[in-house]
């Protein structure tokens, strides 16, 4: 706060005295109704009247979608896509759609802990100094990438922990398998790139790439490239999995297979289509028994041969994705099914596999940590080899499994700083919490991990003034370790955040392709900003060698399960609210793509099942796994496995807000510690009990949009 | 018949006349007078209090209190939701209606056609359809999202120059229940104006006052009563138009939708007929009420009038059943789908129970007793088959409203209604219609006394031989 | 007295705005009913209501069952929101003139101001797209700072329905109008539209025939609901499959 009366205090002040006087004159009814915004939040530069847009990158995930957001005399309005993101190409999905209501959400944190940023930058620069380098960590988010480089840098020069990055979201993706698995069969690590556009038949084992996998707004324009392309047939979709997905609802033929036998059911479609083709079998595909694994699946033999007859005719896209690799044996499903596109000969070309290209400013591809990865983290936190804990961007304490022990481990850690914008269930643990800005209202960068086939780089810019007293995390850091000096202030000699960035930035303007060039850093840095980003223009994607993959032995491994229960577990991302949706009322209030249900965590049964089990809608059930157990109320659901149940993710906060907190339940809490071959947890790989708490009552259950009289029939003395 | 005969060669064959027809069994004026007042000015015993009191707490949670909440702060405190956005606040305006019917009914149509039965019991039935009216307007009012902007439904001159929308059922209700109020209450004031006069030349103090001012100088000169025969004539014959628009007109509210089990070109007259079925029951309830608690009225009704209003009953019950099949053949002939799963829908959904308790309320129980005469003339009897038929014509309004809402054309949408607020205002309104009863018997005479003494004076019984005879003479 | 449909709006200003929404790339997502809520300050009703029918989308996804397991089947996601009907049913029987037609737009309005909430357009819309103001709900500050200056904030006992971002109409065409030109097809679109990754929804001029909508609506196969009620809709469906 400055102490001189500035031109904005002062309009702050007569917008005030023009509200009182409102309420004071105000008469009749409607007068209560109309209330008069003081000019806080506006600045000089905006005209009364007249809207002001801004180019920016979304936070709701990791993706890097453009957005731009449409200002209104200090206050954002309204986002809509940035058409000139090669990613989303002016579209945004529901999560980009709310983000204003986390900006303006009612339950921010409004300030630092300690009252004042001076005793914050304090309190962070004696973090610092006070402790060794090593015993210093930083666990932050999957976004902003501007953050991360920051903190990497000074952690590289300081001696630091490098920053571990994790995300619920890349979790249930299994990110370390897909990258493992093409490091494995092409010898290069990354995320496999699925040109779904340009396909003419998809095979999707799992991938619900219609919703929070990987990159959705592209992936959807692909999945329209399919349907609707103008010079080819409409592409027929397959999907196999055991619960009907958002995505699967949208395939032509839904494959309801076995959890665990996605690979095998890969393998067999592949020995069968090699059959049909004739010539030498494939060594990939001579270890399974196709009948064998019909009945392993639960699927007639006569549906394989059909699928695989497609391949002999039309070029198949075949993509692993999703609970499908979070088994034990998931590493081998994604080999087996990426193997599949070896039949369509379809690598590097259109309609097939690449792998995806490296962002701007990217020498190599990282991802973010494993939840084996994750586990070590909390050993070490448990062990005291940490002895500060930076949080930036991500919730561990409800994203990470609780069987991994983060919360417990927070205990041993001697100062646990979060930067939480929210105050989230890790800011409840936190010693201090010194909330960043809100996404729209931050500077930054963010590098688009997949889904464009350009190298992109996102741009962020504050949309508004900070609307609380928060502050960049990154001119926080900076603050600190000038105050900490030494070789802390040496790693940092920026200013602010924004230099540092403009440095960054800058540094692009020397490359070749660019979406545009300027001769002068403050030009090409406002261009930056004014597009919301800068891209090459040129195909990144990396074509892959895959003459070689067909010679792999896959040794067709079944899957195991953990836990005693007698149903598969399939836990999958609420497609509405993802991992850190649930603060935002309207996306509770969006009904769930498949289930329409609202505000609340539900247990998908097949109808079948629980007929036998006497449950019924609205019932409430406690799941129970060897890790845990949650309660949630029953949906009965035409599409899932007899032999499955499934539960999204997203919802059993215990902090987070008052749109989020004491509502539903969190199925991470049933996942055991087990880990597949390329360290991700096997959230695939549970089995669990179901027992009936209570019995439906009238007027309480789960909130539906559909009617169950409607849709199922209920109550309309139909005989059944 | 043989009963008949048999007293009329009985010595005592006369005392039976007596005894069963008010009018053939007269008082002299002034001690039937006496009578009248005396059951309105007695003085009020602790049972009226309790009874008033009672029903005043009613009103004030159920209507004053629920409605104030509502407003203040909408109407998510009542059970409506999509898809049935009208829910028990149109049941009730419906029902209020169809209550109020049977008052112009048994006065004007009785009175036109000279029905002698009816002498005793026009002012009871003409207050019903007054109370009723006020009733059936809180319940629509009430469902209004905005009431405090109800005028705008009125022709009124303003600067934006809106007027109501002539098109729309709505309007046309609100303008024929208008119409119907305003006629009623004044139908209803005529003929009390010499009864009024008379409690004037009785009473002292305030009552005196107010029935100076209510009989409008009435003296009950041969100009007057001539004036007064004219306009009651007037009235009688116009307002039976009015009574039959009424009913068609709500009905329109529904049949003028586009919505299955709504959209029907039978809903006019099978309202009307619905409503008539009602609204006797509810007279004969009042009856009854009244001849047990008010003093002297066991002179005035008897067990003659029960018998005749059983009679209508029974026909009107056997025309309701006539629309009802009519209607519901019609319905599921059409073919519609939707039609179909509403008829479905109506009699083996969730409130299934209310369907067959319809029939059996407004069909089965009117003809298994109202056929009986010795059944007919029992005030309790023919009673509670009236307060049953009531039940079974809620049950109606219910089915029509709230239950053929749930079942649209978007499948997607459908869901059950769970009433709220609706629950305490309607027996609010019930509790208010009950009290102005109340209320009204200590000020208003409930018995047209002129036009009872009128009849009795027409009324003769005349010996030919041993046969005793009744003779009427015409009176205009 | 001047009536309603005596009013004529100047020439430039008439034109007759339709939709097509193709369902066979239609993924459920649901950005359309937030970019809707967001653009038009439609208010969210907490847990209870929504549950109860009282959710006051303007846009809601559709979707039903075919078959038995293992044979089941989604049917197409069908985004449901107010089909602007040529005929409307719900306009004839407001006592109050709040639900009239535009013919300037060849939409149908409703005018929040003059509802008085009797719902009878909501019992007569055969597709039930009209969401009632059940209570005043509750948008603890600081949200209200994200409302569209250009859309009316509703409050308890009043109608509202989706307007083809009408407030998006006559700025384009206030636009068009200083610029001295027509509103070209695709300068804008609405909100939902504008959000729907798969490009699914399309708006524009209907009367134009070389706008991309007509275009794709006289593609053949299209459905129109309820089309045998003559309430002339103007949104067109197309299945796919």
């Amino acid at each position: 706060m400055t102490e001189k009366f500035s031109r904005r205090d002062f309009l702050k002040l007569a917008g005030l005295g023009a509200a009182t006087s409102a309420i004071l004159t105000g008469c009749g009814p409607a007068s209560r109704y109309v209330k008069r915004e003081p000019y806080q939040q506006m600045p000089e530069y905006n005209y009364v009247g007249q809207n002001t847009y801004y180019a920016t990158t979304c936070r709701e995930c990791a993706a890097g979608c453009g957005l731009v957001v449409r200002t209104y005399q200090g206050r954002a309005i309204k986002t809509e896509g940035n058409a000139n993101n090669p990613l989303n190409l002016g579209k945004t999905c529901a999560r980009g759609q709310a983000t204003l209501q986390g900006l303006y959400n009612p339950d921010r944190v409004q300030g630092p802990s300690t009252g004042d940023w001076d005793s914050a930058i304090q309190a962070v620069a004696d973090a610092l100094k006070n402790y060794k380098p090593n015993e210093i960590a930083f666990l932050m988010g999957m976004a902003p990438d501007h953050l991360f480089d920051l903190v990497s840098e000074l952690a590289s020069a300081t001696g630091m922990n490098a920053p571990v990055r994790f995300g619920a979201l890349g979790m249930f993706e299994s990110r370390a398998t897909l990258s493992k698995a093409a490091e494995n069969l092409f010898g290069q690590a990354g995320l496999p790139w699925f040109d779904i556009n340009g396909a003419e038949v998809v095979f999707s084992f799992g991938a619900n790439f219609l919703e929070t996998w990987l990159s959705p707004l592209p992936y959807t324009r692909g999945f329209v490239g399919l349907r609707e392309g103008e010079t080819k047939l409409r592409g027929a979709f397959v999907q196999f999995e055991a619960r009907m997905s958002a995505t699967g609802a949208k395939a032509d033929h839904w494959v309801p297979v076995r959890p665990g036998t996605e690979g095998l059911v890969a393998l067999a479609i592949g020995k069968l289509a090699a059959e049909a083709r004739g010539g030498a079998m494939p060594r990939a595909f001579s270890s399974v028994n196709p009948a064998d694994v019909a009945e392993q699946a639960g699927v007639e033999l006569e549906a394989l041969e059909e699928l695989a007859a497609m391949f002999a005719t039309r070029k198949v896209l075949a993509i692993p994705g999703g609970a499908a690799l979070a088994q034990s044996n998931g590493l081998e499903v994604a080999e087996a099914v990426l193997a599949l596109n070896a039949l369509s000969d379809n690598f590097g070309q259109a309609g097939g596999v690449y792998l995806s290209g490296l962002a701007p400013m990217q020498t190599e591809y990282n991802r973010p940590a494993s939840a084996q990865e994750m586990k070590s983290f909390v050993e070490k936190m448990k062990s005291g080899a940490f002895k500060v804990l930076f949080v930036h961007g991500v919730n561990p304490v409800f994203e990470v499994p609780a069987s991994l022990g983060f919360k417990e481990a927070l205990g041993s850690v001697e100062q646990v700083i979060s930067f939480a914008t929210f105050p989230d269930e890790t800011a409840a643990e936190a010693k201090y919490v010194f909330p960043d800005h809100h996404g729209l209202e931050s500077w930054g960068y963010q590098r688009v991990a997949t889904g464009s086939d350009k190298p992109v780089l996102s741009g962020a810019q504050p949309v508004v003034s900070p609307y609380y007293d928060t502050r960049a995390t990154a001119d926080v850091l900076i603050a600190a370790a000038q105050l900490a000096g030494g070789k802390f202030a040496e790693a940092l000699p920026f200013k602010d955040e924004v230099e540092f960035i403009e440095t960054k930035v800058s540094a692009l303007m020397a490359e070749a392709d660019g979406s545009f060039s300027a001769a002068d850093p403050v030009t090409f840095m406002a261009y930056f900003q004014q597009h919301g980003g800068w891209f090459k223009n040129v195909d990144a994607r990396v074509s892959l060698d895959g003459s070689a993959v067909l010679n792999n032995n896959f040794k067709g491994s079944e899957a195991e399960f953990a836990g005693e229960g007698e149903f598969f577990f399939v836990p999958f991302v609420s497609p509405t609210m993802a991992e850190a949706g649930a603060n935002k009322p309207w996306l509770q209030e969006l009904a769930d793509p498949t289930t329409t249900v609202m505000w609340n965590t539900w247990v998908e049964i097949n109808p079948e099942t629980a007929h036998e089990l006497g449950l019924h809608d609205d019932d409430v059930v406690k799941v129970i796994s060897e890790a845990g157990e949650v309660e949630a109320y029953v949906y009965l659901y035409p599409a899932i496995r007899p032999d499955t149940i499934a539960m999204p993710f997203g919802q059993g906060h215990t902090a987070y807000g008052r749109y989020a907190e004491n509502r539903g339940a969190n199925p991470a809490d049933l996942l055991g510690a087990h880990f597949n071959e390329a360290g991700d947890i096997t959230f695939g790989g549970m089995k669990v009990k179901v027992e009936k708490v209570k019995s439906a009552a009238r007027g309480i259950g789960l909130s539906r949009l559909e009617s169950t009289m409607g849709v199922y029939g209920d109550s309309l003395g139909e005989e059944h | 018949m043989a009963d008949h005969k048999h007293d009329a060669g009985h010595a005592h064959s006369e005392e039976h006349f007596r005894e069963k027809h008010l009018m053939l069994d007269p008082l002299p004026r002034g001690v039937m007078n006496d009578m009248v007042m005396e059951s309105m000015t007695g003085k009020p015993t602790w049972k009226f209090w309790t009874v008033v009191i009672v029903l005043s707490a009613i009103v004030a949670y159920g209507l004053v209190y629920t409605w104030a909440k509502m407003i203040a702060e909408g109407l998510g405190i009542a059970g409506v939701n999509r898809p049935s956005y009208w829910g028990i606040f149109l049941v009730n305006t419906v029902f209020w209606i169809g209550i109020s019917h049977a008052g112009t009914f048994i006065s004007a149509i009785l009175r036109v056609f000279k029905a002698e039965f009816r002498r005793p019991f026009t002012r009871a039935a003409e207050l019903m359809t007054t109370f009723g009216l006020v009733q059936a307007g809180f319940s629509v009012f009430m469902h209004m999202g905005r009431v405090w902007l109800s005028y705008w439904l009125f022709p009124y001159p303003n600067q934006r120059m809106l007027w109501p929308n002539l098109h729309s059922p709505l309007t046309w209700d609100l303008l024929a229940i208008t119409t119907y109020l305003l006629s009623s209450t004044m139908y209803l004031f005529l003929p009390l104006i010499p009864d009024v006069a008379m409690a004037r030349d009785r009473s002292t103090g305030w009552r005196k006052s107010l029935y100076k001012v209510l009989a409008l100088g009435f003296r009950g000169t041969e100009g007057e009563w001539a004036h007064l025969r004219n306009a009651m004539n007037i009235f009688a014959f116009a307002i039976i138009p009015v009574m039959f628009s009424v009913h068609t007109i709500v009905s329109w509210d529904f049949a003028a939708a586009t919505r299955p089990g709504w959209n029907s070109t039978i809903f006019g007259p099978y309202f009307i007929v619905g409503a008539l079925h009602s609204g006797m029951g509810a007279a004969v309830v009042v009856l009854a009420v009244i001849r047990s608690n008010m003093k002297h009225m066991d002179y005035f009704i008897r067990g003659e009038h029960f018998d005749a209003i059983g009679k209508l009953m029974l026909i009107i019950s056997m025309a309701w059943a006539y629309f009802f099949f009519n209607d519901y053949m019609v319905q599921w002939y059409g073919g519609d789908k939707w039609t179909h799963q509403l008829l479905h829908f109506h009699e083996a959904g969730p409130l299934g129970w209310m369907w067959f308790g319809m029939l059996f309320c407004n069909i089965v129980v009117p003809w298994a007793i109202l056929w009986n005469a010795k059944w007919r003339a029992t005030p309790w009897l023919v009673s509670t088959v009236g307060l049953i038929i009531n039940v079974g014509m809620w049950f109606e309004r219910y089915i029509i409203v709230p239950i053929s809402l749930t079942i649209n054309r978007m499948p997607f949408t459908w869901r059950m209604y769970n009433p709220g607020a609706e629950i305490p205002l309607g027996i609010g309104t019930l509790a208010l219609f009950i009290l102005l009863y109340v209320l009204a018997s200590k000020v208003i005479p409930l018995i047209p006394v002129w036009e009872v003494q009128e009849g009795q004076m027409a009324h003769e019984l005349k010996k030919f031989g041993r046969e005793t005879v009744v003779s009427v003479s015409e009176l205009e | 007295m001047i009536r309603p449909e005596e009013i004529k709006m100047s020439a430039e200003e008439t034109g007759k705005w339709g939709m097509v929404i193709n369902q066979d790339i239609c993924t459920g997502c649901q950005a359309c009913v937030a970019a809707c809520a967001m653009e038009n300050n439609v208010t969210f009703v907490g847990e209870e209501d929504s549950g109860y029918g009282r959710s006051m989308h303007w846009i809601r996804i559709e979707r039903f069952w075919e078959g038995e397991y293992p044979e089941v089947k989604m049917t197409p996601n069908q985004p449901m929101l107010c089909q602007q009907c040529g005929s409307a049913p719900c306009e004839p029987v407001c006592p109050a003139f709040a639900t009239v037609h535009s013919t300037a737009e060849s939409l149908n309005l409703q005018v929040y101001n003059r509802c008085v909430g009797t719902r009878y357009c909501a019992n007569n819309c055969p597709y039930q797209v009209r969401s009632f103001n059940w209570r005043d709900y509750e948008r603890p500050e600081p949200l209200p700072n994200q409302f569209n200056p250009d859309v009316t904030v509703r409050r308890r006992g009043v109608m509202e329905k989706c307007t083809f971002c009408i407030q998006r109409i006559h700025k384009a065409q206030d636009k068009a109008k200083s610029e001295g030109r027509e509103v070209a097809d695709g300068e804008f679109t609405t909100a939902c539209a504008q959000a729907c990754p798969a490009n699914a929804i399309v708006f524009g001029r209907v009367d134009n025939p070389q706008s991309l909508v007509s275009q794709l609506a006289h593609k053949g196969h299209g459905v129109k609901h309820l089309e045998e009620l003559g309430t002339l809709p103007n949104v067109t469906y197309f299945k796919g499959g």
